[in-house]
Order: C-alpha cells, then sequence, then structure tokens
C-alpha cells in the first residue's frame, strides 16, 4: 500500500473559552490517499469543521490549541510548518471551499480578480496572464459567459455561482488535496445536484484527493469513496462508502442514515438515533414494529370537512423606484394560488428559496396582506376581517417560524414565552391555572416543566423548535402552518421533530400546511404535496403519487436532484 | 444548570471584567459626591476664604487655593456637581424623545419615519457647538440653558440608533410569533422589541454622559454655563490668566477631576458595549 | 446613479428649510427683542422702534423667516450688529486663516491616524496594541481646554518655540503662527479617530472573507492591505468626510486662544457681543457646508461600496 497523501494521526484540539478547556476534536485519525474523495459526517459541533481548519492551518490561535497529533502531508507534519511554509502550500497544494458562498468572497472585489489572485501569488503569473487563467476556469467551472462575468462583483451572482466561483478559486492552483467544507448546504438542491457534479467531475480531471466534510449522509454516497462518521468530537465509524450505507456498524451511523425520510416508504414514525443507541453510546435492539413500512392512503378519511379553501390568491409586493422612489411595478411573490385542505390533513408545499411559499404561508394567516383572491376558513371569508376578528382568529390559526434562533423573544422566560398567548386573548383562567397549561404543554413537547423558568438562549435548537410548537398549540388552534420549521435542524433531531408535529396532529387533529424546500421531509409529513415555482402551485398530487409519477419536468427535476444516498437495501435489514 | 436573563449574562460578563468594574466605581463616587455636594453637605462652604491667595498644594491645601484664597479642592468638588447634573439632566431630556421618536419611526415607517428622519438629519445638521452656543446664548446664560442646550443635541444619536435597531428586529421571526398570537402593535414594540434593543439606551447614555460633561466645560469656558458657582470651565478659565505667573493648580485640579471621570465613562462605555451588544462595535 | 444624486439634492431643500426654521426659532422667536440690549438701558421708546424698523424685525415672523432661508441660497447674511461690516466680507476675510490651520492639520491628522491604526491592527493583541489603546482613552479623557492651555503655556511661553499668538497672512509667514494650534489640533485628533478606524478594521479583519484569503496562501499583511482595508475604507471614508464642514468653522477654541482671526474667531466674537446677525450667519454657512458633505459622503460610500446600486 502506497502512503495516502494525508494522514491524520491521533489529532487533539482543544479551545480555550470562558468556561475552561472545550475538547472539539478527540483522538481522531484517517487518511486520504491520493486521488480518493473522503467524506467526513457528522451533526454541527461534532469537530468535523475544525479537524478541516487545523489541516489548512487557520485554526484561530491563540484560543485554539493542539496538544497532541500528527497532520502527515506528503510526509511533512504540517502542525510542525512554520506560517511561510503553510503560506505556500495553502490554496496551491491544499485548498478549501466554504460553506458559506454569500460571505466567504470579498464583497469590493471582482470576482475574476480574486480567482487570479492566488494564480499570481503561488504561480507567478503577471496580471494578464493570470486573468486570463481565471477566466478559463470559470468556464471549467460552468460559469456562463466568463469574459463578461470576471467583471461581476459577488453581489451581482446567484448563489451557486458564487459557490462556483469559490470552486474556481480553490482548484486554480492545480491542488493535491482540496477541503470542501458542506459546499452546498446554503444551496437549494437543484444547484447543490449541479455543485456536487461539478466537484465530482473536477476531483476526477485533476486527480486530486478531497475532503468532503457535510452533515448530511445522504450527500456523500454519491461522490465519496471512504466515510468518516464524527460524533461528539470522536470518530465512530470509517469505513468504505458501500459498506456504510449498507451494513454500518456504530449504532450512530445506522440512526443517521435511518433518520432521513425516504422519498418512497417510511416508517409511521421516523426512527431517530435514540432508537439505536443510548444516551451513554451503547447499542439498542430497534423493536421491529418501529420500522414497519406505513401506508398513509390505507387510513380512511374520517371525515370530509374541508378547513381552508384558497382561491386565486395574489399577494405582491411594491418595486420602488422612480425619481421620487415611488412604486413603479408590483412583484407577484403569490400567483394566483388555490387549493383546499381537509380537516385534520397536512398540505405539503415545497419549492425552492424565492418561489414564494414563505409569503404563501403568511398571506394566509394575514401576517402579509394579499393583494387578491380569497381565503375561506371552515366556512368563513376571512380575507379581509379586520381586528377583533383577526385577533379571534389567530386563536384557530397559527404558525412555527424556520429559525428556532430568532423566533423567540431573548428576553421573555419560556413560561412568559407560553403564557403570553392566553393573556392577549385572556384565556385559561387564573394565573396558576395558565402556568398549569403551560406546563401540561411544555412537557407533552418533550421538555421538562422544571426548565420552564429559563431563557431561549440556554436551549438547542431542537429545543427551541419544541418550544415554538408549544406556544403555537397553547391556544388550541385547529390549523398550524409549518414554515420551514425543522429546515434548521440537524438530521437527527429534525427526525425527532417531525415526529413530535405527528404525534400532536394525531393527538389534538390539526390541520398543518407544511411548508419546506425539502421534498422527502415533505413526502413523509404531508399527505398532499404542492410544487411551487414562480408563486404558483405547478402541480399538486397526493404525496404517494407525486414522486412516482410526476408530470411536470420541474418537479421530475427536483425529485432527480435529491441526493441518492440511501440504503439499496431494504430497511429491515438494518436491524 | 443555571437561569440567567440575557442582562444578567451581561452583567456577569461586565463584572468579569476588572477594569470596567473599576471604572464602574468611579463613575459611582463621582455621583456620590455629587449628591452629597448638592445637599450642601460637602463644600457648601466653597466660598470661604481658607488661607492667603494663590497658595500651592500643600497638606493643608490639596490643590492649593485661588487668587481669592479659596481652597481650589472645594471648588473642584462643586465642579463635580455641575459636571455630574449637566449629564443626568442631559440623559433625561434626551433619552424619552430619543427612544419614542427613534421607536415610532422604526416600527411604524412610512411618514412618520420620513418626519424623525427629517427631524433629526436637521438637527444634525447644524453642527453641535454652534446650536449649543446659540441655544445657551439665546435662553441667558447658565446652568438650566446648558441642561436645554445638551438635551436638544444629544437625543440625535439615540433616535437613530434605535430607529436603526427597531426596524431590524420589526422583522425578526419572534416578532411576527407575537403578530401571529394575536398581539397588537403596542405589545409587539413595547413588550417585544423595545427590551431588546433596550441596552442600545444604556451604552449611549454612557457615551453622551461624557459628551454631555465635555461641553459644559467648554461651555462654561465660554462664560455660558453656571454662573457665580465655581464649575471646571470656569476654573480653566481662570488658569488661562495664571499660568504665566506659575499658577497651575486650578488647571490641574479640574483636569484632573475631568479626567478620571471621562476615562471611566471612556471604558465602561466599550464594556458595556462588548458585554451588551458585541455587534454596535464601530457604529 | 444620477437620478440618486438629484433626489438626495432635492433632499437638501427641507433640511436646509428644517435648519433655517431651528435658527428662526432661536434667534427671531425664542430671544425676544434685542433692541433693549443693543441700545443699552437709557434707550428712549422712539430709539428702540427705530432700530426695529431698521433691522427688519417689524416685519411679519413669516417674512423675518423667509429672509433667512433667503441667506442660507443666497449668503447674503446683512450687517454686524457689532461692527457694522458686510458679513459676507468678515466671512470672506475669516476664511483664509481658519484653512491655512486646519486644511493641514486635518490632512495631516487623518494620515497620520490611518497609519497608526493599521499598524495596531497587523499587531492586535499585542503589546504595542494594548498601548496605543490605553494611550488613545487616556488622550481622549483630557480637556481639550487642558491641552491648549498646557501647550501654550509651555511650547509658546516656557520654551519660545512657537509663537504665542497672531497671525500673518502669506506663505510660508502663517506656518509659526499655525504650527502649535496644528500640533494641538493632532494630538487631539488622533485619539478618537485611531480608536474608530482600529475598531472598524478590526470589525472586517473576522469575516469570512478574510478567512477566504488566507486559505489561498496570502500573507496577512497583504491581506490587511488589499482585501481588509478596502473594505474598512467604506465607513473610513464616511467619517473623514463628514468632518470636513468642521473645518470651515475652523477650531472655535484654537482660534480663540491663538488669536487667530479666523472664522472661529469671528463667531466667537459675536457670541461674546450678542452679535446675532453673525451668529446666524456661521450657523446658516456652517449647516450648509454639512449638508453638502453629507451629500458627497454619500455618493463616496455608493462609489466605494458596489453592493449598493440606484437605479
Amino acid at each position: 500500500m502506497t502512503t495516502p497523501l494525508l494522514s491524520v494521526r491521533d489529532l487533539i484540539v482543544e479551545f480555550q473559552t470562558g468556561e475552561g478547556i472545550v475538547r472539539a476534536v478527540n483522538n481522531v485519525s484517517f487518511d486520504i490517499p491520493h486521488g480518493k474523495t473522503i467524506g467526513i459526517v457528522g451533526e454541527s459541533g461534532s469537530g468535523k469543521s475544525v479537524t478541516s481548519l487545523a489541516v489548512m492551518g487557520l485554526l484561530q490561535k491563540p484560543a485554539a490549541v493542539v496538544p497532541q497529533g500528527e497532520i502527515l502531508f506528503n510526509g511533512v507534519d504540517l502542525l510542525k510548518c512554520n506560517e511561510t511554509k503553510m503560506r505556500e502550500l495553502r490554496g496551491n497544494q491544499v485548498s478549501m471551499i466554504f460553506q458559506e458562498p454569500m460571505t466567504s468572497l470579498n464583497p469590493v472585489f471582482k470576482v475574476g480578480e480574486q480567482i487570479a489572485e492566488a494564480l499570481r501569488i503561488h504561480k507567478n503569473l503577471s496580471s494578464k496572464e493570470a486573468w486570463e487563467k481565471a477566466v478559463h476556469l470559470m468556464n471549467q467551472v460552468g460559469i456562463p459567459n466568463p469574459a463578461v462575468s470576471a467583471h461581476k462583483f459577488p453581489h451581482e451572482m446567484s448563489g451557486g455561482q458564487k459557490q462556483r466561483v469559490m470552486i474556481a478559486m480553490a482548484i486554480s492552483c492545480e491542488p493535491k488535496l482540496l477541503i470542501a467544507d458542506e459546499p452546498t448546504t446554503a444551496l437549494d438542491v437543484t444547484i447543490q445536484k449541479q455543485v456536487l457534479e461539478l466537484l465530482h467531475k473536477l476531483q476526477q480531471e485533476y486527480r486530486m484527493s478531497m475532503m468532503f466534510i457535510t452533515h448530511d449522509l445522504g450527500v456523500i454516497g454519491d461522490i465519496a469513496d471512504d466515510v468518516v462518521v464524527m460524533y461528539r468530537s470522536n470518530v465512530v465509524e470509517k469505513n468504505n462508502a458501500k459498506h456504510i450505507f449498507t451494513t454500518a456498524n456504530h449504532p450512530y451511523t445506522k440512526g443517521l442514515l435511518a433518520c432521513r425520510p425516504k422519498l418512497g416508504a417510511n416508517p409511521r414514525r421516523l426512527l431517530t438515533v435514540s432508537d439505536f443507541m443510548t444516551e451513554e453510546g451503547k447499542e439498542k435492539v430497534v423493536p421491529v414494529e418501529r420500522v414497519q413500512i406505513f401506508d398513509k392512503e390505507t387510513v380512511p378519511d374520517k371525515n370530509d370537512h374541508i378547513l381552508l379553501e384558497v382561491s386565486n390568491l395574489v399577494t405582491q409586493f411594491p418595486i420602488k423606484g422612480g425619481f421620487f422612489g415611488g412604486t413603479v411595478d408590483h412583484f407577484k411573490a403569490v400567483n394566483d394560488v388555490s387549493f383546499k385542505i381537509k380537516k385534520g390533513k397536512t398540505l405539503g408545499l415545497v419549492g425552492e428559496s424565492g418561489c414564494g411559499k414563505t409569503t404563501l404561508g403568511r398571506s394566509i394567516l394575514r401576517l402579509v396582506e394579499p393583494s387578491a383572491g380569497k381565503i375561506i376558513y371552515d366556512g368563513k371569508d376571512i380575507t379581509h376581517v379586520k381586528h377583533e376578528e383577526l385577533r379571534l382568529l389567530r386563536k384557530k390559526m397559527q404558525i412555527i417560524f424556520q429559525d428556532p434562533y430568532s423566533s423567540l423573544n431573548p428576553r421573555m422566560t419560556i413560561a412568559d414565552i407560553l403564557i403570553e398567548p392566553l393573556n392577549i386573548h385572556n384565556e385559561g383562567g387564573t394565573k396558576a391555572q395558565r402556568y398549569d397549561m403551560a406546563k401540561a404543554l411544555i412537557e407533552k413537547v418533550g421538555l421538562k416543566a422544571n426548565q420552564m423558568n429559563r431563557y431561549p438562549h440556554e436551549f438547542s435548537g431542537g429545543q427551541r423548535q419544541r418550544i415554538c410548537i408549544a406556544r403555537a398549540l397553547m391556544l388550541r388552534p385547529e390549523f398550524v402552518i409549518c414554515d420551514e420549521s425543522v429546515s434548521a435542524l440537524d438530521v437527527s433531531i429534525q427526525a425527532q421533530v417531525l415526529n413530535l408535529l405527528l404525534d400532536l396532529q394525531e393527538e389534538f387533529g390539526l390541520t398543518y400546511v407544511f411548508i419546506s424546500h425539502d421534498l422527502s421531509v415533505v413526502n413523509f409529513i404531508a399527505d398532499e404535496v404542492g410544487v411551487m415555482y414562480a408563486g404558483k402551485i405547478i402541480e399538486m398530487d397526493k404525496a404517494s403519487s407525486i414522486y412516482k409519477n410526476a408530470k411536470e419536468e420541474y418537479t421530475r427535476t427536483l425529485l432527480s436532484a435529491i441526493p441518492k444516498g440511501e440504503t439499496k437495501q431494504p430497511l429491515a435489514s438494518l436491524v | 444548570m443555571k437561569t440567567n436573563s440575557l442582562w444578567k449574562d451581561a452583567f456577569i460578563r461586565l463584572a468579569k471584567d476588572k477594569l470596567a468594574l473599576f471604572s464602574l466605581v468611579i463613575v459611582l463616587i463621582y455621583f456620590f459626591i455629587a449628591i452629597l455636594s448638592s445637599l450642601g453637605l460637602i463644600a457648601s462652604d466653597w466660598s470661604q476664604e481658607v488661607g492667603a491667595s494663590n497658595l500651592a498644594p500643600s497638606m493643608e491645601h490639596f490643590f492649593g487655593t485661588d487668587i481669592f484664597g479659596r481652597s481650589v479642592f472645594l471648588k473642584v468638588i462643586r465642579g463635580t456637581q455641575v459636571a455630574m447634573s449637566v449629564g443626568v439632566a442631559a440623559s433625561i431630556i434626551a433619552i424619552p424623545i430619543g427612544v419614542l421618536l427613534g421607536a415610532l419611526a422604526g416600527y411604524f415607517g412610512g411618514w412618520i419615519d420620513d418626519f424623525v428622519t427629517w427631524l433629526y438629519t436637521t438637527f444634525s445638521s447644524v453642527p453641535n457647538i454652534m446650536l449649543l452656543i446659540s441655544i445657551t446664548l439665546i435662553l441667558g446664560k447658565g446652568i438650566f440653558a446648558v441642561y436645554i442646550a445638551l438635551g436638544a443635541t444629544s437625543w440625535v444619536t439615540l433616535c437613530r440608533l434605535i430607529r436603526g435597531e427597531v426596524m431590524k428586529h420589526k422583522e425578526r421571526e419572534y416578532v411576527q410569533a407575537a403578530g401571529a398570537i394575536g398581539g397588537g402593535h403596542f405589545r409587539k414594540l413595547f413588550r417585544h422589541i423595545l427590551p431588546n434593543v433596550s441596552h442600545i439606551i444604556i451604552i449611549n447614555t454612557s457615551m453622551q454622559f461624557q459628551i454631555a460633561i465635555k461641553s459644559e466645560v467648554i461651555l462654561s469656558y465660554l462664560g455660558l454655563g453656571v454662573q457665580g458657582e465655581p464649575s471646571w470651565g470656569t476654573m480653566i478659565d481662570d488658569a488661562k490668566l495664571e499660568l504665566v505667573r506659575g499658577v497651575w493648580w486650578q488647571l490641574a485640579g479640574a483636569t484632573v477631576a475631568m479626567f478620571f471621570i471621562l476615562l471611566a465613562f471612556n471604558i465602561l462605555s466599550d464594556a458595556l458595549r462588548d458585554a451588551l451588544d458585541p455587534k454596535l462595535k464601530g457604529k | 446613479m444620477t437620478k440618486y444624486i438629484i433626489r438626495r439634492l432635492l433632499y437638501m431643500i427641507p433640511v436646509l428649510l428644517g435648519v433655517s426654521l431651528i435658527i428662526f426659532v432661536l434667534f427671531n422667536v425664542v430671544s425676544g427683542d434685542p433692541t433693549a440690549v443693543l441700545l443699552g438701558k437709557n434707550a428712549t421708546a422712539r430709539q428702540m422702534a427705530d432700530l426695529r424698523e431698521q433691522l427688519g424685525l417689524n416685519k411679519s415672523l413669516f417674512l423675518q423667516y423667509l429672509d433667512i432661508v433667503k441667506s442660507a441660497f443666497t449668503f447674503d447674511f446683512g450687517y454686524s450688529w457689532a461692527t457694522k461690516q458686510e458679513i459676507s466680507q468678515m466671512i470672506k476675510q475669516g476664511a483664509y486663516p481658519s484653512l491655512c490651520l486646519s486644511i493641514p492639520a486635518f490632512v495631516i491628522s487623518t494620515v497620520l491616524s490611518l497609519l497608526i491604526s493599521v499598524f495596531v491592527a497587523y499587531y492586535r493583541g499585542k503589546g504595542i496594541d494594548l498601548f496605543v489603546r490605553v494611550f488613545c482613552i487616556a488622550g481622549m479623557s483630557i480637556s481639550a481646554l487642558a491641552y491648549i492651555l498646557f501647550f501654550q503655556w509651555f511650547f509658546a511661553y516656557k520654551l519660545g518655540w512657537f509663537e504665542i499668538s497672531g497671525f500673518e497672512e502669506g506663505f510660508p509667514n502663517f506656518i509659526s503662527y499655525i504650527a502649535l494650534p496644528a500640533v494641538i489640533w493632532i494630538v487631539l485628533s488622533i485619539g478618537p479617530d485611531v480608536r474608530f478606524f482600529r475598531t472598524v478594521i478590526l470589525d472586517e479583519i473576522y469575516q469570512d472573507y478574510v478567512r477566504t484569503a488566507r486559505s489561498k496562501g496570502l500573507p496577512e499583511i497583504k491581506i490587511l492591505l488589499h482585501h481588509v482595508l478596502r473594505n474598512a475604507m467604506i465607513p473610513i471614508i464616511t467619517y473623514v468626510v463628514i468632518q470636513i464642514p468642521s473645518l470651515i468653522l475652523g477650531a472655535l477654541l484654537l482660534e480663540n486662544f491663538f488669536s487667530i482671526p479666523g472664522l472661529g474667531g469671528i463667531t466667537l466674537n459675536a457670541l461674546n457681543s450678542s452679535d446675532f446677525p453673525v451668529m446666524k450667519a456661521m450657523a446658516i454657512l456652517s449647516s450648509v457646508g454639512y449638508i453638502i458633505f453629507g451629500l458627497i459622503s454619500d455618493i463616496l460610500y455608493t462609489v466605494a461600496d458596489p453592493r449598493i446600486k440606484f437605479k
């Protein structure tokens, strides 16, 4: 066996924080052979990004300390290299692509210039040569009209194009190792697919080694040769990619694989990491009934009552311009949308960023004023109700937002947050009774009653989303809009919250509109799915049939873009 | 795990910063001196002759005596009262105006925002020093005019900052959530947004306080400030003629007294900003 | 872009009307009848009425307000009550000494502050950075009056290195008069300037794009001078340009201490003699300067930051 290009040996990285020393990477070892792609998978805080920054020599000193370990690159220990030597390597032999294309490019320089920069330092090219090479590279990464685009500033490009610029920059000096840190997480699913294919193609062409970091096992299946799974600063499993997807060893890996909803058949509730593993990391036996495939259509419709009917809804925003900043035109975020939802059912709305799905959700709740069309709730036209009537409507219709970090008032305790809806509507009896109601609900969503006097910042993202759910349910609504409510969460947490939403729906007979960019999530939770594009619902069908026989081209593109890194074996073989 | 509000967290962060804590103590001491002096408990006999004219500092007279044989030390204490009162009065005028206008403009937008923006643009278009000397001149020299002048100039920054911050928070999901549960404008603005931007009031007040002290000294030096009472500014004015005769202690006394309170407020402002809102740096 | 500038230019009108309103309310409404002060205690009612007529105070308040608005556009401010000179003439004479002092002092202090801030940003967290920060904060905590008084007494009176006061026109004669006040100006500005520039630069240093630049293998000094400084210049330009109108007014206190017959000196003389027309003129002049440079700073901002686009 030849020596690998990169060999990480017993690496430990610690951070000095106000509360003491935190170990972010614990005894991590792995190899990256020449010309191969290694996927590093783990949830937020698992230490995967810190490992990559250690390889690049970009750890924030003096906060970060490496007390032990070796990072051998072509036999040279990078941890022992001085800054000058590292600078010669960075961008030249080892280069990196970051997660956020929006902020990772310098906003005041032309993108061509930013690509050319590395070439000028490492390859001693003249400005003109470097620029020409940059244009050539932009062509290679698939940016249309590269000679013109090179003169653009980052803000003039879309997210996907910016990430392509980042890639062009990273491969400009033909590095031996390319580190990609969640390069597609911030992108729409169709763009993600293109970027993944591009990275794979370039890796083959340049015979690079690649270290691909992601939280999503699904993404890795298509491009990684080997997979390293990290959990709480440790490597829990290293294996060939095929083996990981078929015969995973570690319960955490099994949990990660199982908790992602599949496009096709799913169990009644998603499996979560805690089904496979105890809190202490011991393996658990998954009960057989948990993995049985569940077909929603076998459940008979209990009633045919239509709770919400939206017809020809239009929501437009003025485009300001003209001499005195007046309105010159309107942008139709929601353009002629119609649908019906039966009581107790879930309508999934899926679409990419900017398709108008969020505006649609807010228009239904009248948080944004619709411009035309009708919203009929429970037989009553609510399109133009005002003041008191609108306030009463809020008791019946609720919303759960996307970002669990900004949707809770940071200056209020959980108890205050939960009781506020009752105070506004003067419901729930005495103060003590209101408190008890909040307590009952907080336990229902899986938190402890003794946590109610804490503030939001003391909870994790998943816990906060549970609090948001509890707040939405305090007034006992019938109808809830979930606006990307699980998108910001790690996959394993996402599964738990999805299960919770289903449990609550069953218990309280809730009707959901579930908005998401993730078709597999929508497919799992919804009875009916509407695909949104440019403000319109272009296709609507039963969840079970839309992925089998989609009629619209766009729906098929969306479906094919979903990463296929799933097990080829039936789910039951996992257990 | 203990439970802490963001305020408490910020205070703990502040308490860890020894320098900031020390500055806070200095500020409190100055306030204490100012209160005692205004109650007539100390330095009420500042106008008494305690020794010969222009005595150099000694153990008996810390900062020496002035031309009339009065204790410079007592005059410095009286000046502390004047300086601190100006800071307090300016804050009392500026905070309600700045917060209310800024919050309404930021929250409601539209013509209210246009009007408030015009108002503070107009006020900030007249250079502060011109506005200060004009107002004190017109209202008649004296400490009351100084209060009004500083109040009229120091609401502008606060208003601008609050407006910007309210605009940002208005779009946050927690405010939308408050609307979704049926909360009205009043609740959204005063119960949800304002507590989340109120740290700006504290940081800004700490910064405006030192501006107020500096301005009072300059206005008093120009003869527009407090009349018939010692102030650091009038002491420096006296020193202008004394210095050539080697009498440096009035200047020194006023400068040293001013130095420590300004230093304390400077450090405190930075520490407050770091503890309460690290993002506000450089604004 | 042109549209933005025109819109921005038009916005100057309501602001100018507002500024005129403040000045009008202060000097024509709140101030009351100035004739008693001007003529002294023994003035007869007849004399006072004549003077009111002469000063245009018999006009309706609205017309008086219009006079102020008009002066903001024509720069015709009438005559001084104290010296009886034409005010626009006084301003012309005063501008020269003021600018002789303020322009060199401003340019030197800005450049120096910028150099120091880049230097300490490079050595951020190190001893020299801490030293400069302490020095800035301590320097800012000393009264401007104390600096002026001490420097004048020590360097000019004690050591005799500079002229104590006065002014002479023409290069290079004025240098010996403005040198000391200019030094004091620089000492006074460096503290706040360095503090602001340093914060702005350090804010940029922790941005993602700096990490990208490092991952390209750029040396730290190049990242600082090329990537960081170019972004930091956006707020710095605004900060610097907005200070330019205060140069017109000159350094009020400095001119006063060093008896430089500039605009600052004129303003303080007017203050001491309750010369309302001159005060009004200076307030309007400095406000107009402020508004114009505010506009320039906004335009430069859009030039410096490619993200801002105007249709």
